[in-house]
């Protein structure tokens, strides 16, 4: 187990030092000066523009610069934005809680919907209810999330207009920003009339989340499907009928765990996906997270936040899938027969 | 009364070129304390004859029969739950590939008290319940040879040797007391010395729990020793079935003299490099079964009546299916 660890915390480390490099020789590849793109000060006077060489190494040859670079990114001086002069991670800060959230909230919807109608379907094979969740799927599957994000706006909040179609909270609220998670900020603040507050921002919450999970279920409903029909067809699920064990005690002392501990790992990346759609969901939303900011940054060619939203979400979505893929290390028990690391 | 009675057992599988009789009138009958030997070479349908017996096979395949009875009482039409508790108490199978056939999730100990019914443990209070079925688990462990129950019991399916889950999954199947050891192919790929080991100790539960085998292989060294009768499979078709000091002495279909003579002997008088005895071929895929006799396209003495299905005859307790048996030349 501890060598297992030492593999993946090692494949973190050298994923998120490519990730690095990466964002370092972005700013050479912008346009423009990489002064300005790295620190973000749009015309430095000579005396600004010495100390910053100073202080990004960049006359002390490739290595060293990126060595200064590597420091500072740690300790979170990622620059300033081009735009709005704000420091960039802490623009992050504040930008990314509401993507995790949204997606958060999205993949725990889809994964409730999902691995049920999967299993329904995987344990019904080739009968009606299959091939209704399955063509139902399909559907969900196909459409682009930025047309069905437009035509739930259309059906909810415009004809129907029981739902609001953008941002977080309405604005009449002031929630002060201490967390980044909507709802836990609602909870900790102070404001009058809690329970409404929440309320309104559960509202605001449901259109988003529905058009990102739509997709997201049906990939996890076909996932699942698949990995329940497959173990329901193995031996061990035969021996166990054969034992005399009923249908219900053979799928859930038998089936369950083996149809969906190896999907897991398929089942968290489905999360970085949904952190794609995610970022265009939230433009349509209106959504303030990463994905609105960074969109916004690209259309003003904002290269210093272009290059550090990059870095943020990357590492989130390494992050993330590393350390699902520790979990299950730990609670399955087949997948310690592997040693070595693999993405 | 025959413990399992089975009559005229077809079995039809759904392929895409229509309806294929995996089993065709499949004829078998194990009486209590009983061992018969139920052999065929690869691919002759041993192991689907064993999964339709204990109702392993997918929902879609058709299983008919004209008589399918344990103790006199039709398994085919009663409800699951009762073939349930019947497979669940009295009857036991080991399947092919042991090491496939154990969940791989979960840890042999879960497995094994997973067979022991309610029915085994005297009456204590339920947390007293844990410990019976630890100790019986590790009793059986012990009769199957395995020693270290403790080592075995604590790991998972993947974490043991071949031949210890081979007798994990035989010990599985004797937990729960059986009237009836389906076995299929238990000793495969066995070392030799724990081959008769395993033997012996199925010989000695025939002979003390009165527990009738029927013992599926083609391992004819194995089975001629402990069998008392055997039943020949060829394709899906029961060839001859009977005693087997008849059989073994007077076979009368062609193909189960050739299965006899095709194991390897150690007669003092072999030549050196003697050819195997062998049949010409090989047995012939699902979709290209041919018509009446399946033999017939290998039989050393097929006729032209052949591609019509002969009928079962019988002399006295040896039954046989052949135009033109051995020893009985037509005048």
């Amino acid at each position: 187990m501890l060598i297992y660890l030492g593999r993946r915390l090692n494949l973190l480390l050298i994923t998120l030092l490519i990730l690095c490099i990466a964002s370092y020789i972005l700013a050479f590849l912008f346009p423009g000066d990489p002064l300005t793109n790295l620190s973000g000060t749009p015309s430095p006077s000579d005396d600004q523009a010495q100390q910053l060489r100073l202080m990004y190494a960049l006359d002390e040859g490739a290595l060293a610069g990126f060595w200064q670079y590597l420091k500072l990114t740690l300790v979170g001086e990622w620059g300033l934005s081009l735009s709005s002069q704000n420091p960039i991670f802490d623009d992050i800060c504040q930008f990314l809680p509401a993507s995790i959230e949204l997606s958060l909230y999205a993949m725990f919807v889809s994964l409730l919907v999902g691995i049920p109608l999967g299993i329904i379907a995987g344990l019904n094979h080739r009968r009606i209810s299959d091939m209704g969740i399955l063509s139902v799927s399909l559907v969900g599957f196909s459409l682009p999330v930025f047309w069905l994000a437009l035509l739930l706006i259309l059906i909810f909040a415009l004809q129907w207009g029981g739902l609001p179609m953008s941002g977080r909270v309405s604005l009449l609220y002031d929630i002060p920003h201490q967390t980044g998670f909507i709802l836990l900020d609602i909870i900790m603040s102070n404001v009058a009339n809690k329970q409404q507050v929440l309320l309104d921002a559960l509202n605001h919450l449901i259109l988003p989340t529905l058009s990102l999970s739509i997709v997201t279920s049906s990939l996890v409903i076909r996932l699942t499907r698949r990995s329940v029909i497959n173990v329901m067809a193995s031996d061990y699920i035969k021996a166990a009928f054969a034992k005399g064990l009923s249908r219900p005690q053979v799928f859930w002392r038998h089936g369950m765990k083996n149809a969906l501990l190896p999907i897991m790992p398929q089942l968290a990346m489905q999360f970085t996906v949904l952190l794609t759609n995610a970022m265009i969901v939230e433009v349509i939303f209106s959504w303030p997270g990463i994905g609105e900011w960074l969109i916004q940054a690209i259309y003003q060619r904002d290269f210093p936040a272009i290059r550090g939203g990059m870095l943020a979400v990357s590492a989130l979505v390494v992050i993330v899938t590393i350390s699902v893929d520790l979990l299950i290390r730990m609670i399955y028990p087949l997948s310690k027969k592997q040693i070595h690391a693999q993405v | 009364m025959p413990l399992l009675d089975i009559k005229n057992l077809t079995l039809e599988i759904d392929t895409p070129l229509g309806w294929i009789k995996a089993l065709d009138k499949i004829n078998l009958s194990i009486d209590s304390s009983e061992v018969r030997a139920l052999v065929g070479e690869s691919g002759s349908g041993k192991s689907l004859v064993v999964k339709s017996i204990v109702g392993a096979l997918p929902d879609r395949w058709k299983v008919t029969a004209d008589r399918m009875n344990w103790k006199g009482r039709d398994l085919l039409s009663m409800s699951d739950s009762q073939r349930r508790a019947i497979t669940r108490s009295e009857m036991s199978v080991v399947l092919q590939n042991p090491a496939t056939s154990l969940d791989p999730s979960a840890t042999l100990q879960e497995q094994i008290e997973e067979s022991i019914s309610d029915s085994q443990l005297d009456r204590g209070w339920f947390w007293q319940r844990r410990q019976q079925r630890r100790l019986i688990a590790t009793q059986q462990l012990h009769k199957v040879g395995i020693r270290d129950h403790d080592v075995c019991l604590a790991s998972y399916p993947h974490q043991v040797a071949e031949d210890i889950s081979q007798k994990f999954a035989l010990a599985m199947a004797l937990v729960s007391n059986p009237k009836l050891l389906i076995a299929d192919n238990p000793t495969m790929g066995m070392e030799t010395t724990t081959k008769i080991q395993v033997l012996r100790l199925l010989a000695k539960l025939n002979k003390t729990r009165e527990l009738s085998i029927l013992f599926v292989s083609h391992d004819l060294l194995a089975i001629s020793a402990m069998a008392d009768t055997m039943t020949v499979l060829y394709c899906g078709q029961t060839v001859e079935s009977g005693k087997m000091s008849q059989l073994k002495r007077r076979p009368l279909h062609p193909y189960t003299k050739a299965l006899l003579d095709s194991a390897p002997s150690f007669r003092r008088d072999l030549p050196p490099k003697a050819a195997l005895s062998s049949l010409d071929g090989t047995i012939p895929t699902l979709q290209h079964l041919p018509i009446g006799c399946r033999l017939g396209p290998r039989c050393p003495r097929a006729q032209k009546e052949c591609v019509k299905m002969p009928d079962v005859r019988r002399i006295h307790e040896h039954y046989y299916a052949c135009h033109f048996p051995l020893h009985r030349d037509k005048t």
